[in-house]
């Protein structure tokens, strides 16, 4: 296989990635809330319900505001979903089978997350509408607080690997998985993670108190992109969670990629469920959080996990 | 990848560069001038790592994200131009910017025509973010530094003289709240 249809056929697995990865959340979202809630498991509306809203979107009429920023409110939720597939794009399926493997794979998705405060921002500012507005500043204020303790968790995991490569980050694990090696590494990569795609307890630029927040004003096809986006956003997290932490193909009895598949699912089950189990935190409160307790904790996961290399 | 393709490539992210660099200065809106600041990097970023300088480039787009927003940012604060979505003109001393700016542009496009370059073509370096690290850290690691200690005192300067109990007293003293009816602030 040529070397271009080779680069063809990666983008289109990505995609078809996301995609069922999309699907994926958005049911297992609805499981996940009817046993909370301990309704009654109606499996064929919920297979099906994903589809009939998505269905309703696309065909809604769309409205529109005064004086909007009109290409910009465009391409924000297609910016937000490319930077899902340029994140999953680096995650591993087995030590042969990855999308793209360069050398600077951990430098390439923390881009990726940095970007989504643009595409997030764009998509509240762009509007010209009030509460959307205020979203998009709350997803600054929230994306700057949460960028370093990010950055600091997953660049833990770099130092045992000593390569910024995805695939010898998921290689150095074969002994021993990060989340032993690097106990607060998890927690801290998921609390970031609900935060990247603003999933359940930090909703807050999306927020019901702000009356949808930067999506206030989407309606039809748009608002329809700007959900997929999220639930692919939080398909990336899931999955590089798996890879940098949980050992990605590593594992008794089954295939790598199923290992991969399986640890996936069950971090998008943890980061999913927090959205029916938590309370919504306020934005100064996560603020606060985020400076005073988890970058000195992130910081010094870095200090041990490199005082043990050492 | 084959040659033309690299040169199509590179064309591409120079010709956008330069097309939303230019954009940033005809624009009017400070949100807008700051994306397209950023979508600008993003294309020098892109050079860079079709240069062969991966980690230099992806850095590049990874600490830009968060610079142009907090620029944008911080410019709405100061400007008291609500969310920077009234329009405004973003350039002063309009002739002297435009002969400025076209001046350096026409200087420093004509480089790479009257500086005769070495040519004996470097090797391709196997781990570039390898060796990029150790010098960082190796017989560059006292300037770098340097120039890091210098960094974080500014900030931590820069956050003392923002504070609320800044240098002079309690920052909002003497200080009103802007008033929401016609002609009330021409009376204080």
């Amino acid at each position: 296989m040529s070397e271009y249809a080779a680069a063809g056929v990666a983008i289109a697995a990505v995609g078809a990635a996301l995609l069922a990865g999309v699907y994926f959340v958005a049911v297992f979202d609805r499981l996940i809330g009817a046993l909370v809630e301990g309704r009654p498991l109606q499996w064929s509306r919920l297979l099906a319900e994903p589809v009939q809203s998505s269905a309703l979107m696309a065909v809604q009429q769309r409205r529109t505001t005064e004086r909007p920023d009109a290409p910009a409110w465009a391409l924000a939720p297609a910016l937000f979903a490319g930077l899902a597939a340029v994140a999953l794009a680096m995650v591993p399926l087995d030590r042969d089978l990855v999308a793209t493997d360069p050398a600077t794979g951990f430098v390439v998705f923390s881009a990726a997350i940095a970007m989504v405060m643009i595409a997030v921002y764009l998509h509240g500012w762009s509007p010209n509408s009030a509460f959307a507005l205020h979203g998009a500043y709350r997803y600054g204020a929230q994306a700057l607080s949460f960028q370093i303790p990010f950055l600091l968790a997953m660049l833990a995991t770099v130092l045992p690997a000593e390569s910024l490569s995805i695939v010898e980050i998921v290689n150095a694990q074969e002994s021993l998985w990060n989340v032993v090696r690097q106990p607060a590494g998890l927690p801290l990569y998921l609390v970031v993670g609900v935060a990247v795609s603003f999933w359940g307890p930090l909703n807050l630029p999306d927020g019901s108190d702000l009356a949808g927040g930067t999506s206030v004003e989407d309606s039809g096809l748009s608002r329809l992109l700007w959900k997929a986006a999220r639930a692919a956003m939080l398909v990336s997290v899931a999955a590089m969670g798996a890879a940098a932490f949980l050992g990605g193909w590593w594992g008794p009895w089954l295939a790598g990629p199923v290992w991969v598949v399986l640890k996936t699912v069950a971090l998008l089950g943890v980061l999913l469920a927090s959205g029916h189990l938590l309370a919504r935190v306020r934005i100064e409160q996560f603020v606060l959080v985020s400076w005073v307790v988890l970058i000195p904790l992130a910081l010094l996961n870095v200090f041990v996990s490199g005082a043990f290399l050492l | 990848m084959n040659d033309l393709l690299a040169d199509a490539i590179f064309w591409a992210f120079a010709a956008g560069s330069v097309t939303t660099g230019l954009r940033v200065f005809r624009t009017d809106s400070m949100m807008r001038a700051a994306f397209y600041l950023l979508a600008s990097f993003a294309g020098v970023g892109g050079i860079l790592v079709l240069l062969g300088a991966e980690f230099l480039g992806m850095v590049l787009i990874l600490m830009m994200a968060g610079e142009m927003l907090i620029m944008a940012i911080v410019m709405v604060m100061f400007m008291m131009n609500p969310a920077g979505l009234n329009p405004m003109w973003m350039v002063h001393q309009h002739r002297v910017a435009v002969a400025a700016g076209a001046g350096s542009f026409v200087l420093l496009a004509s480089l790479p025509f009257l500086v005769k370059f070495p040519d004996r073509p470097a090797p391709q370096p196997e781990e570039a973010t390898a060796e990029l690290g150790t010098e960082l850290l190796g017989d560059s690691m006292l300037v770098f530094q340097t120039a890091g200690v210098a960094l974080l005192s500014t900030m931590i300067g820069a956050v003392v003289i923002a504070n609320r109990s800044g240098r002079f007293g309690v920052a909002e003293e003497g200080s009103q709240e802007p008033t929401v009816e016609p002609g009330a602030g021409d009376q204080r």
